[in-house]
């Protein structure tokens, strides 16, 4: 039965996975960890992570773009490594996102974006 | 067996997880609420102002009230409600534990964040959801500390937490944008509800909901409470603004130390609804009577529900309804 620690666990097998958390996106606060973090502080990482989130979902216009839009996925780039957040959507009130830390040599986008859409999925349904 | 007492809830916890401690923080004031310590780690917290686990599943719809109620009958007595979702099926491990993160961090944030509202340990008590999570209690501290600054970067005003939710007629600029749970409050708040009221109305955290709160109120969409006091003297509620006005020595909570849940039932002795209710020891969750509803039921013994009026739980199922269909 997958958990949270057990989700996590999972999203360090993706390739050049670095580190993992589960981050509430209204209060920027890391409810789980594992691994490394961008400057070895998770709640820094998530505070970060948290206005990332909170700007591309309600001060930028691409949500909005078409009635009942969702925002999915957002992937940061960077020279050293890859960023990709996943939106959890739970049925109940929550605002949570699934942050994954990639190597950029040994990581792939495409796989680490697919695994991760799967392990965000499995966390909530069956 | 003695309950121990000090000042600072924060720090009690602290020091019970020191000692890895299993017991019940219950702290008083308002809005108060409980943490419960599994051999010093947080497993859960409740507060009348943060909507708990069964709340936030049924309110959204995602459990029926009645698949909730079973497993309520089923383990309450063993301590093993959340298992119980899961292992029959109704909830995914990840779900019941991002739930139980959420509202106990939410909780805890009501529980914790008055450092003067006066705090007991009740050793041995556990809660009847059982051990889903097991959060270290001085992470939970600092986070309810940090949450608290983020609220006063917002806009520093704690009464905009607990006085009645009150939207300006006019709103102060020509073009207003609002986000989908501001909105949601601003359709909700009929001058009466408190952010509590809005939050287990709505089904969503009360930290989420006084975060949006205040950033209305420093946009000016909503009233600030204590400007509101000053200019409107005769205004319908007159000497008690919520909350804030109870005596804080009032004394908490009867104790159990048992498996049922205490923080949330009235003392029974209340003066009736629709008289004196301006007085002294006035709870600020009184259930709001109904216009035809009968005095003589009340004064038989019958209490009435602690809860929102059946019209809203009525409103909340057809707006479950409606969704399925969708």
């Amino acid at each position: 039965m997958p958990g949270v620690d057990h989700c996590l666990q999972e999203a360090m097998t993706i390739p050049g996975a670095v580190g993992a958390s589960i981050v509430d996106y209204t209060t920027g606060f890391p409810v789980a960890t594992t691994g490394a973090a961008p400057n070895s502080d998770h709640e820094a990482a998530a505070a970060g992570t948290a206005e990332v989130v909170q700007a591309a979902n309600s001060r930028s216009l691409f949500v909005s773009a078409i009635p009942h839009d969702l925002l999915e996925d957002l992937i940061i780039t960077t020279a050293g490594g890859y960023h990709l957040l996943r939106m959890v959507q739970t049925e109940f009130d929550s605002r949570l996102v699934l942050y994954v830390w990639l190597d950029r040599v040994r990581g792939n986008l495409a796989v680490a974006r697919r695994m991760m859409q799967r392990l965000a999925d499995e966390l909530v349904t069956r | 067996m003695a309950p121990t007492r000090t000042a600072a809830p924060g720090d009690l916890l602290t020091q019970v997880a020191g000692a890895r401690q299993t017991g019940a923080l219950m702290v008083g004031g308002h809005p108060g609420g409980t943490v419960y310590v599994l051999e010093g780690r947080v497993i859960y917290a409740e507060s009348s102002a943060a909507p708990g686990v069964g709340e936030l599943l049924t309110s959204s719809g995602r459990l029926a009230g009645r698949t909730w109620q079973n497993a309520l009958d089923l383990g309450t007595s063993t301590a093993r409600v959340g298992r119980l979702l899961v292992e029959q099926g109704h909830l995914t491990q990840g779900e019941l534990e991002l739930c139980v993160l959420g509202a106990t961090y939410d909780a805890a944030y009501f529980v914790l964040a008055d450092r003067s509202a006066p705090t007991e340990f009740v050793p041995g008590a556990t809660h009847w959801l059982g051990p889903v999570v097991h959060i270290d209690a001085i992470a939970v501290d600092r986070e309810v500390r940090r949450r608290i600054g983020l609220l006063d970067e917002i806009c520093p005003n704690p009464l905009i937490d607990v006085s009645p939710v009150i939207p300006v007629t006019r709103p102060p600029r020509e073009r207003v944008t609002l986000t989908a749970p501001q909105w949601e409050l601003l359709v909700q708040a009929d001058g009466q509800r408190t952010p509590a009221d809005l939050a287990q109305l709505l089904g969503r955290a009360g930290y989420a909901i006084i975060q949006e709160l205040r950033r209305m109120a420093a946009a000016g969409l909503i009233e600030l409470p204590e400007q509101r006091k000053k200019e409107s003297p005769e205004f319908v509620r007159l000497p008690h603004p919520r909350g804030v006005a109870v005596p804080i020595a009032r004394e908490a909570v009867p104790v159990v130390a048992g498996p049922e849940p205490v923080a949330r039932h009235p003392p029974p002795a209340d003066p009736p609804p629709g008289e004196n209710n301006a007085g002294q020891n006035r709870l600020p969750r009184l259930a709001r009577r109904k216009p035809g509803a009968k005095l003589p039921k009340e004064f038989a013994g019958e209490s009435p529900p602690v809860h929102q009026g059946t019209d809203e739980v009525l409103l909340k199922r057809i707006r479950t309804a409606l969704r399925a269909l969708r």
